[in-house]
């Protein structure tokens, strides 16, 4: 070996001089030296060698071919370049940089390499070339703990990503929003892009249906959460998640990327892989309650410390059973006139008064939701394809709930010939359910009753739940006349839905030559969508005789667009590419509504069933995005890149009907990124080391049609004619937004790859934000569309890696922590104080000021004394209020974080998962529903007694004195701290630490899958928000609230409970 | 592009008018049910509870509905005036209408919290999103210019589309009667104020004695009330109060006291009655009808007695007669009240008339517009009720009696009973041992909470200038 090695050193140096005179010779002058290389060249997707893989040295003739180990030996100076091809797969070309040894993954056709991602537009880039931020997640690191809806999955993996979650059902909907939010009410969200489909505004758009809202005290019908297309994405069908976090990455997708981008890329075929390319993936998994607000089971119905109870009025004395509040007598095991079920009515005889503790979590049921996926793909040098298909059926917590799923996915490349290459894609999804629960708080939501029932009721006394000799025509409840039989609700208030979604795209690419190619790509979202509500006989006071209300959904988005490239290799050292581009986007939505809102016969969902008018309420909006972009990039010496783009996006959202002038606007972007690694010589510690700065421009003009122009709207289809002055005021003057980011940033790795940090640091100035302000109803309206003042925002990204333990065949253990923190300041304002939103009670509103920042809660809550101590009402000892709203927080938090490791060890994988988030706070409805009705335990001190609250009561003199005063009426009191009229008194941080993922896998080894004539199997075992830790009173503080079409953070309006997720999966490849 | 396909830019009068008036009236009549009749001892919400309005308890998210929905009707009159004033669809009838409910919500709006924002309100279309707040007594003269402009306008005759006018059915010549009804009822409500008591007694006396300039109302007919047909739109706006929430307040004592002592017909249970029935659809408790004293201390229990019947109920076997359902409760002024207006300018020496005739008047048009077919002869009636006028009563003696009867001429009137209390304490009403602001009748509704954000610098400024924003604080024309 040795002699061998001196020997080739001996020819090597002979060679290398033979080199070094061509060169000279060639009138070049490089002093790099020849050495022997080796290397070995692989398949990232089964890490299996590519055998006879061809390796040549850039720009020479010096070249040879791996070995049945993918192995290979060749002559090279460092500063060489490599090109490696094989039949079935892309060429790689790879740069020496010194080293002596190489891996090279190779990549198969049309599948994504390490370091390769897909930036806007689908441009494929080096990652190293790239002058801004991104976060690649991998499919697998999707599927390692299934929810129900994969996108919570990109909790804890993305620094700079928030997700938001519904909470509403089986199929709730999440929105993304990526560093910190610009802006509450509105346009916020990331853009989702899957193959190129831009789906927000599509399959992906969630639509609320009318007069449904969170808060439905009105007796409306509660919203469901249909879900959005980016739910019913198939995680198995996911090759890899790209996050653009900054505008600058995305600035290429215009005016819709303003808020970043997750750009979703689905498996591809593949060819020249071993066995019939089938994989089956199966999931089982199980979903229970992880969290539940501390409730008291001492005291049972009634008000003011009630001695007595009686339902209905009987010879005890009058009824105490149609309050809502438990502060009535304690459990001792007296004697009482009860709720007989049998009789439905008062019971004969008194009957012990005994508390049901916890039986109210009864009612829900442990959901469990089956996945089972079938996946073909292969292909021969010219075509690859992949066919998947899976099911889904989900039955969630509440009882008759859940839903359906189905989904087939086709992928077709071809290489039709050498210079014309045509691929695409399609997904058709079909998801139903026969119901899907009514969220929010209103007498038709579960969690409204939950709220409302008592700790001396048994929930079997409601299973029953008509009234008999009555049925389907009086729903039995024995107490307050707000909430609803939940059995009934889970029953007989029906949701349907049933949903077809197909989104695809065909592409082309053309090559022309070497230097010049065009691609043409047109992409389609198309979704159908029914809807029905049901609604029986006594569904509250809106629908006495029920209600069948049906809802018909067509949503299109379609859009082509043209990208011609021409890239150019002017030296060794100096490389560019110039591609301009142009898209057009059309964007249809065509809603028809009919309802029947008291029906002839009961329990008959039909329209010919209906007692009085129909009502119509048909919907239809249109918009349109014409663009034309451009882009340079340059390379000089592969270690510094320059990218230039620029835009200018024309959008009809901000025409009016009158003129077109402020709907265009243009914006460019600078990336550079700069391989400090390559350019010089650093420590050899270091492997990788890049810095990176991007500015860009973003403008938008948001998504929302019609906001332009002054619009009557109907005063309701039974004023024949009749029109009404619209609640919104609409605002023609309307500007596009704009937001200017400037981001810098450094990707290292040292210890051969032990360690990497990304670091990202952001400021950007958004102006001209278009939002939704809440106005002083005397202007005649309930809010407008303004163009809203400056917002800055600035924050840090940090995702840092590393491999504490490594050996060959043992153990290895993987870390991941991610960390992001964003602040936001808003620096001027048209005026002193925008109200974006308000909250349900205690004068609870989000308000943004300048000199504040975006999310500030106020509303109004205690009386302090200058020493911040509470004060009380010196006579009834009660807690006092202030009459001015103020401060209570800011909603959003300050900063995330998240910490994952994986431990691989022989053939098991261990996965964990934790997470956190810091600085927030919101204000809980439910908390303060519960705790002024003297149902959670914080309620019990003082009961009988009275009690003296910690804080100080007002002399005779006027000053401060510490709070000697007993307060009597213990409801009164509860009701002073956490009542109606006090926001503060129900507004909690939301910090948590989540134990949010965890899987235990177990892979087949070789000779095991040899046997069975399989190509790999794995099982495992998962689970998914096993743990919350947070001081948050209720179910989960990352909560949002479903708001028309929105979802927003900061007041929870019954929320259901939390759930943790528990699985086995089973993967098995043929 | 985009151009909005669901919506119109262009609106007629015609097309404003019915559903402005729809809107309006419901939330009238639901805080007339709950706020209201709470307050003036027409019912009793029972529950020991906190925040029960019967109890002079408030809670500050009570104050938004009325204000949200009477200032979003404003923007539609606002908008129905201005539409009728162009040329192209010129239309003086519309003009005088929209001026007339623009005065009449407006002057609600001021009587429920105060100084409001009035000249520069409903004007975001003009781009003033923080308007300031007027005070009281500068709303209530411009509110006098706009009757006269209204009344001007509508003396033109000029004809309306008659199903645009659920009120008068296109009789423009009874808006006008309203107006100036309406003129009478607002220059009552200031008269008691000093600084102006000159000047509003003179025009008192002007449109009483001019009225071929001013017609005021003459007849029950003539009574501005949105009549519930039961025909879609016109349902009646109590249908959306669950049946179960509809029966369960109680009768206050004091409402229905008077009307037991009177033997009133109102409640008769056989000549006016239907199907067992009578005409305010008022249960009997063990055969006669009894009420709950209002104002009781929590833990009292009182037991429900009489009670509003809902339709769903059943009596003598069929659907019980239920003022849910009732053609009469969405009443804006009636022609009773104006008599009662007179009666008091007459016992007050303002005008010439006979205090007694208008007294009787308005008693005999606040029974007959509910039972018409009443035949009694109204002084038989009040002399068995002991509630005959004497003209030597005092004036407070004679307040009171003309109050108490005016009291249920009010009934289902929005907040007009307690605008009327506030202004001369009269009905006398019974004061619980429950009561809390002091045991004192609120004197209006905070501001809503989110004003204090939406219009921080004027908002601070109509504190500053009223008083604390508490119900305590009385209005202008409530301070001597």
């Amino acid at each position: 070996m040795n002699k061998k090695t001196i020997a080739a050193g001996k020819f090597f140096a002979r060679m290398g001089l033979l080199l070094i005179t061509l060169v000279v010779m060639a009138g070049k002058a490089s002093l790099a030296q020849q050495k022997k290389i080796t290397g070995v060249v692989t398949n990232p997707v089964d890490n299996t060698p590519v055998v006879n893989a061809s390796v040549m040295v850039k720009g020479t003739a010096r070249g040879t071919t791996t070995d049945l180990k993918g192995r290979f030996t060749i002559n090279a100076a460092g500063n060489e370049r490599l090109i490696i091809s094989a039949v079935g797969f892309q060429v790689r070309e790879v740069a020496i940089n010194g080293r002596d040894s190489l891996s090279v993954q190779l990549l198969l056709a049309d599948q994504q390499l390490e370091g390769v991602v897909v930036t806007a537009l689908g441009i494929r880039r080096e990652e190293r070339t790239l002058g801004y931020a991104t976060t690649v997640v991998k499919g697998e690191q999707l599927t390692d703990a299934t929810s129900g809806n994969w996108t919570d999955a990109l909790s804890g993996k993305v620094p700079g990503l928030n997700l938001i979650r519904s909470n509403s059902g089986p199929t709730g909907s999440n929105k993304i929003i990526l560093r910190g939010e610009n802006n509450l009410t509105g346009d916020n969200e990331a853009l989702i892009v899957v193959d190129g489909v831009i789906i927000n505004q599509s399959s992906g758009r969630r639509n609320a249906i009318d007069g449904e809202s969170t808060y439905g005290t009105g007796s409306d019908n509660m919203p469901a959460d249909y879900g959005s297309g980016l739910n019913d994405i198939n995680p198995e069908d996911i090759e890899s998640v790209n996050v653009l976090t900054g505008p600058g990455a995305a600035a290429l997708y215009g005016q819709r990327a303003a808020n970043g981008a997750i750009i979703i890329t689905t498996k591809s075929g593949r060819s020249k892989k071993k066995g019939l390319g089938i994989t089956v993936n199966s999931n089982a998994s199980i979903e229970q309650i992880n969290r539940w607000p501390d409730m008291q089971y001492e005291y049972g119905q009634g008000l003011n410390g009630q001695a007595y109870y009686s339902f209905g009025a009987s010879e005890d004395g009058p009824s105490t059973s149609s309050t809502s509040s438990a502060y009535g007598p304690r459990f001792e095991g007296q004697m009482f006139y009860q709720f007989d079920p049998v009789t439905q009515a008062r019971g004969t005889e008194r009957t012990p008064w005994v508390a049901y503790p916890h039986k109210i979590r009864k009612y829900f049921e442990t959901g469990n939701t089956l996945t089972n996926t079938v996946s073909i793909d292969g292909g021969s040098d010219k075509t690859t394809a992949r066919f998947s298909l899976t099911n889904v059926k989900n039955k969630w917590i509440i009882p008759n709930t859940g839903y359906n799923r189905n989904t087939v996915s086709m992928s077709v490349n071809s290489k039709v010939s050498d210079k014309l290459q045509i691929s695409s894609k399609i997904n058709y999804t079909n998801k139903w359910s026969d119901n899907l629960p009514g969220a929010g708080y209103g007498n038709q939501s579960i969690m409204y009753w939950f709220i409302f029932w008592q700790p001396n009721a048994d929930l079997d006394w409601l299973k029953d739940y008509w009234v008999k000799g009555q049925e389907k025509r009086r729903i039995l409840y024995p107490y307050s006349t707000f909430p609803e039989n939940p059995y009934a609700v889970a029953y007989e208030f029906i949701n349907r839905s049933n949903r077809h979604v197909v989104t695809g795209n065909v592409q082309a690419t053309y090559q022309f030559t070497k230097e010049l190619s065009l691609m043409l790509r047109t992409s389609m979202d198309l979704s159908y969508e029914n809807r029905a509500q049901e609604r029986p006989y006594d569904a509250g006071s809106k629908f006495p005789k029920g209600s069948y209300r049906i809802q018909s959904i067509f949503s299109q988005e379609a859009s082509s667009d043209f990208l011609l490239k021409y890239e150019k290799e002017v030296s060794k050292d100096f490389k560019f590419s110039v591609s301009a581009g142009g898209s057009v986007l059309r964007n249809n939505y065509n809603r028809e509504e009919t309802r029947a809102d008291s029906l002839t016969f009961p329990g008959v969902y039909t329209m010919a069933n209906n007692a009085g008018p129909l009502i119509s309420l048909p919907y239809k909006s249109k918009y349109g995005i014409n663009s034309f972009y451009g882009i340079i990039t340059t390379g000089f010496r592969d270690y510094l890149y320059i990218d230039l783009t620029s835009r200018q996006d024309w959008t009809s959202v901000l025409a009016t009907p009158s003129r077109t002038t402020n709907s265009g606007f243009f914006y460019p972007s600078v990336n550079v990124s700069f391989i400090a690694s390559d350019a010089f010589t650093l420590p050899a510690i270091i492997d990788f080391a890049k810095l990176r700065f991007s500015a860009s421009g973003v403008g938008s003009g948001g998504n929302k049609v019609y906001l332009t122009a002054y619009n009557y709207t109907s005063a309701g289809s039974l004023f024949s004619g009749g029109l009404s002055n619209p609640s919104l005021l609409a605002n023609p003057d309307l500007r596009p937004l704009r937001t200017i980011t400037y981001e810098a940033g450094t990707d290292i790795k040292m210890y051969k790859g032990r360690l990497s940090l990304n670091l990202t640091v952001y400021a950007g100035t958004t102006k001209d934000q278009i939002l939704e302000r809440i106005l002083d109803r005397s202007t005649g309206y309930t809010r407008m569309v303004v163009n809203a003042g400056k917002v800055q925002n600035r924050g840090i990204e940090i995702a840092l890696g590393g491999t504490p333990v490594t050996s060959k065949n043992g153990l290895t253990w993987n870390t991941n922590i991610i960390f992001s923190s964003n602040r936001n300041r808003i620096a001027e304002l048209a005026d002193s104080s925008v109200v974006l939103r308000l909250g349900p009670v205690g004068g609870g509103q989000i308000v943004a000021k300048v000199g504040g920042s975006m999310g500030d809660l106020y509303g109004r809550g205690y009386l302090r004394a200058p020493d911040g101590q509470v004060v009380y009402d010196a006579n009834t000892g009660v807690a006092l209020l202030t009459e001015d709203v103020k401060y209570l927080g800011n909603v959003l938090p300050k900063w995330k974080l998240g910490i994952s490791n994986d431990f691989k060890y022989k053939r098991f994988r261990l996965h964990v998962l934790f997470d956190a988030q810091y600085g927030g706070v919101a204000h809980s409805l439910m908390h303060y529903k519960m705790a002024e009705q003297g149902k959670l335990t914080k309620t019990l001190p003082g009961r009988y007694n009275g009690i003296i609250g910690n804080g100080v009561i007002m002399d005779g003199d006027g000053k401060y004195v510490p709070n000697n005063v007993i307060a009597m009426d213990i409801d009164q009191y509860y009701r002073s701290h956490f009542g109606i009229d006090n926001a503060e008194g129900s507004v909690f941080r939301t910090d948590f630490i989540k134990f949010r993922e965890a899987r235990l896998d177990y892979s087949l080894g070789n000779n095991a899958l040899k046997k069975l004539g399989l190509q790999r199997a794995t099982i495992g075992v998962y689970g998914r928000n096993l743990f919350i830790w947070s001081e948050w009173p209720m179910f989960d503080p990352e909560f949002g609230t479903l708001s028309g079409n929105d979802i927003v953070q900061g007041f929870e309006i019954g929320q259901f409970p939390s759930t943790r997720t528990m699985g086995v999966n089973i993967v098995v490849g043929f | 592009m985009n151009t909005d396909p669901n919506n119109t830019p262009n609106a007629l009068p015609q097309q404003l008018l019915a559903p402005a008036l729809v809107n309006t009236v419901h939330a009238n009549m639901i805080r007339n049910r709950n706020f209201n009749n709470e307050l003036m001892q027409v019912t009793v919400d029972l529950s020991d509870a906190d925040g029960r309005v019967f109890r002079y308890e408030y809670r500050a998210n009570w104050s938004d509905y009325l204000y949200n929905a009477w200032y979003s009707q404003l923007t539609n009159f606002r908008d129905l005036y201005n539409i009728a004033s162009n040329e192209v669809t010129y239309n003086r009838s519309y003009m005088g209408i929209a001026l007339i409910c623009q005065s009449w919500i407006f002057s609600l709006l001021t009587d429920t919290y105060g100084d409001v924002p009035y000249f520069q309100a409903n004007m975001g279309k003009e781009k003033i999103y923080e308007p300031a707040f007027d005070a009281q007594k500068d709303i209530y003269f411009d509110i006098f210019k706009k009757l006269e402009e209204a009344n001007e306008h509508l003396s033109a005759g000029t004809a309306i589309e008659v199903t645009s006018d659920p009120v008068y059915n296109g009789n423009v010549n009874r808006w006008r009667r309203f107006g100036n009804s309406l003129y009478l009822r607002l220059l009552m409500r200031i008269s008691g104020k000093a600084e102006v008591a000159d000047t509003v007694i003179k025009k008192f006396q002007e449109i009483v004695q001019n009225n071929s300039k001013y017609p005021i109302m003459a007849n029950n007919d003539e009574s501005a009330i949105l009549r519930w047909t039961g025909v879609s739109p016109y349902t009646s706006p109590f249908l959306t109060v669950r049946e179960q929430d509809w029966r369960a307040p109680a009768i206050a004592s004091f409402f229905i006291d008077n009307l037991r002592t009177w033997n009133d017909p109102r409640i008769d249970l056989s000549t006016y009655a239907v199907n067992g029935v009578n005409r305010w659809g008022i249960a009997p408790y063990q055969g006669g009808f009894w009420g709950v004293p209002s104002g009781y201390e929590p833990g009292t229990n009182p037991v429900k007695m009489s009670y509003f019947y809902s339709d769903a109920q059943t009596v003598s076997g069929a659907p019980a007669r239920s003022l849910r359902t009732d053609p009469l409760t969405g009443q804006m002024l009636n022609y009773a009240e104006v008599q009662f207006i007179l009666a008091e300018a007459a016992a007050k020496g303002w005008i010439s008339g006979s205090a007694e005739n208008y007294y009787n008047k308005g008693v005999q048009a606040s029974i007959t517009l509910w039972i018409p077919q009443w035949n009694t002869p109204v002084t038989d009636y009040l002399s068995a009720a002991d509630m005959s006028w004497n003209d030597s009563e005092t004036l407070e003696e004679k307040m009171e009696k003309i109050h108490l009867q005016k009291y249920y001429a009010l009934f289902c009137c929005d907040l007009q009973q307690w605008f009327e209390y506030r202004r001369t304490g009269h009905p006398v009403l019974p004061k619980g041992p429950g009561l809390g602001n002091g045991g004192v009748m609120p004197a209006r509704m905070s501001y809503p909470v989110y004003v204090q954000s939406t219009n921080p610098t004027n908002y601070k400024a109509a504190v500053a200038a009223q008083g604390p924003d508490v119900i305590s604080t009385p209005v202008w024309w409530q301070k001597p």
